[in-house]
């Protein structure tokens, strides 16, 4: 009498098992990485001081930043001082496209802990598109103030180049923020001051930190829109 | 009796401060004439009667419950459901007690007075179900059966219902003036943290081993011998969704509440969504196992496998990818509704283990009554109410020192 043995046959379940263990350790990966790097735009990042302040950026002193991309068009936004001097923004509003922006005049408002702060535009030009993300998502414009945070795309009028010579760039830029900090670190001693000792960093959302009653006017003070009136832009 | 008077003035202004937020009665009271809470003092004006009903004629009179279906709605939804939904505690807890993930200590408050009502509110729901309440302290005290289940999903909700108590606390001694007993409690903080997710990690799988003793009368698509297995990682994914929906939906309702600078919460729960999208991946690939091992493919063409998978894909693989969709996007929105598809999911899932694939083939099936419903509603309500309740008075949602 003989006994034959199936030995495929009796670890067939256990064979999809492991097969099963195998794909998930697989797609595993994939979904790790797809968790890992959500897609930005790649922005080279160089440090001002406290501030980043990347290369290819143009500054407005009203600490709005303008880039002109390939498409022709200039790309605005909020630099990475002014987000540190608001802090967690709860709304963003911005002209819908076809509204046209002067120079120096106020281009969109950033609401924050109650208060509504105009931002003036770096340069001239018809609004093209809106950064979706400032209506959705204002909290995380933040995180990447010269990628993914930017606001406004702008079709820039003849006088792109004249506007731009108007705005600070390179070394200038840097100095202008650097500046910046040293002018808010001198008024505003005791609490900068000492973190500026310390060699810390300022916390997000620093001028509600420094002064909780009268932020707003410390922040219009920074942003150059301190004559502003609300409702209106003037 | 001297005393009595003299404590009565300084007792006055105290109970108008704490319980009516420095309000007069009538002006406290002129704060519910709204629609939402209107509803409220419906709901619990049908509720609250048919309780005191099961409680006065007992189970036979309000419930559909028989000899063959001792456990319907009120095990399957407030106990299982309330238990699993309320697991956001003792994961939040972990992240930032033991895991050192301190950018999420603004929402660990609420994750765990979140965690506490559900945990109190499953057990009244349980005390509504027990046939003799009253012995409901029996397990504790008395008769210990040690080879039970039961007997250790009891002693470990009991104990995790006191732990949760103990997390909370602070806020409430604070809210009491007696600072120093918060303060002396808010030094156990780890050790409460450790206790709460060993007994978590004990009690929330071993109400999925409750069902491991009926192989023959839940679905072969449901059983599993991981079930416990699938009960803890499910409850671990519907409360990281739970605490993505109610951060979310408290800091639209309690604006006022919260902190002076509030933090970055989108940030949050897009952090949170990217731990649930990993914990839904490897559930839903622990639920392919269980099917590969139980072998029952054919058993998936049918109706029943209609719905098997309905639960599967439809509230497991694409909450997932809806999670990962969202993060990449940097979509919070996306996150949230994702969150909202995972605590529907994880109903359904409980449901389905415990009422609706639970006795598939018995020729008479149970439906629960409408008064079950009610009372489950009525619950729930009564959860909501308390969370506002302590909202408004202690400090759950403001800054954390």
């Amino acid at each position: 009498m003989t006994t034959t043995h199936d030995f495929t046959s009796l670890y067939d379940a256990r064979a999809l098992e492991y097969a099963l263990a195998v794909v998930f350790l697989a797609l595993f990966v994939v979904l790790w990485r797809a968790l890992e790097a959500p897609p930005r735009e790649a922005v080279a990042v160089r440090r001002a001081g406290w501030f980043s302040l990347p290369e290819g950026v143009r500054l407005h002193p009203g600490h709005a930043w303008a880039r002109l991309e390939a498409d022709g068009l200039v790309s605005v936004g909020l630099d990475d001082f002014g987000h540190k001097l608001i802090g967690p923004l709860r709304d963003v509003q911005l002209p819908v496209p076809g509204t046209a922006l002067g120079q120096g005049r106020p281009a969109f408002r950033l609401a924050a802990d109650g208060a509504s702060l105009p931002v003036l535009a770096p340069v001239s030009g018809v609004v093209a598109q809106v950064n979706e993300l400032g209506r959705r998502a204002p909290g995380r414009l933040h995180a990447d103030p010269y990628g993914t945070g930017w606001l406004l795309k702008l079709r820039p009028h003849r006088g792109l180049q004249a506007n731009l010579k108007q705005l600070l760039s390179g070394e200038l830029a840097r100095l202008h923020m650097e500046r910046a900090a040293e002018r808010l670190a001198a008024s505003l001693t005791p609490e900068l001051g000492a973190l500026a000792a310390d060699g810390g960093a300022p916390v997000h959302g620093f001028a509600r930190e420094l002064d909780p009653d009268g932020w707003e006017r410390l922040a219009r003070q920074f942003l150059l829109t301190d004559d502003v009136k609300d409702g209106g832009e003037s | 009796m001297s005393d009595t008077l003299a404590l009565r003035p300084a007792l006055r202004p105290w109970l108008r401060e704490k319980l009516l937020l420095g309000r007069g009665l009538r002006d406290y009271l002129r704060g519910f004439a709204n629609p939402a809470d209107l509803f409220t003092l419906l709901v619990l004006a049908v509720g609250l009667p048919i309780l005191v009903a099961r409680f006065a004629f007992g189970l036979g009179a309000v419930t559909n419950l028989s000899q063959q279906t001792p456990w319907g709605l009120w095990i399957g939804f407030d106990m299982l459901c309330g238990i699993a939904l309320a697991a956001g505690g003792f994961s939040l807890a972990a992240a930032v007690h033991l895991f050192g993930l301190r950018a999420y200590e603004p929402v660990v408050k609420p994750a765990i007075l979140t965690g506490f009502l559900g945990y109190l509110f499953a057990v009244f729901g349980l005390l509504a179900d027990l046939g003799q309440p009253w012995r409901v302290w029996y397990p504790i005290a008395v008769s210990f059966g040690t080879t039970s289940v039961m007997f250790e999903v009891g002693w470990c909700v009991f104990l995790y219902t006191l732990v949760l108590f103990l997390e909370f606390s602070p806020a409430l001694f604070d809210w009491l003036g007696l600072r120093r007993w918060g303060r002396a409690l808010a030094r156990l903080t780890v050790f409460l943290t450790v206790a709460g997710v060993m007994l978590s990690t004990l009690h929330q799988s071993s109400l999925g081993a409750l069902f491991l003793l009926a192989p023959e009368r839940l679905h072969p698509l449901w059983y599993s011998e991981f079930l416990p297995v699938f009960f803890f990682v499910s409850a671990i994914a519907a409360g990281l969704s739970m605490v993505i929906l109610e951060s979310s939906l408290a800091e639209r309702l309690f604006r006022d509440r919260l902190g002076r600078a509030p933090h970055d919460l989108d940030q949050l729960v897009l952090g949170l969504g990217r731990g649930a999208a990993v914990v839904l991946f490897a559930y839903f690939f622990l639920r392919l196992q269980g099917l590969a091992r139980g072998g029952r493919f054919d058993l998936l063409s049918g109706t029943w496998g209609g719905w098997y998978l309905l639960e599967l894909v439809g509230f497991v693989l694409v909450p997932c990818l809806l999670f990962v969709a969202g993060v990449r996007a940097d979509d919070a929105s996306r996150v949230r509704f994702a969150a909202a598809l995972t605590v529907v999911g994880v109903v359904l899932g409980r449901l389905n283990v415990s009422i609706i694939a639970f006795d598939w083939a018995a020729p008479v099936r149970y439906v629960p009554s409408w008064m079950e419903v009610a009372v489950s509603v009525t619950l729930v309500t009564l959860a909501v109410q308390c969370y506002r309740f302590v909202v408004n008075r202690m400090e759950i949602l403001g800054r954390t020192a």
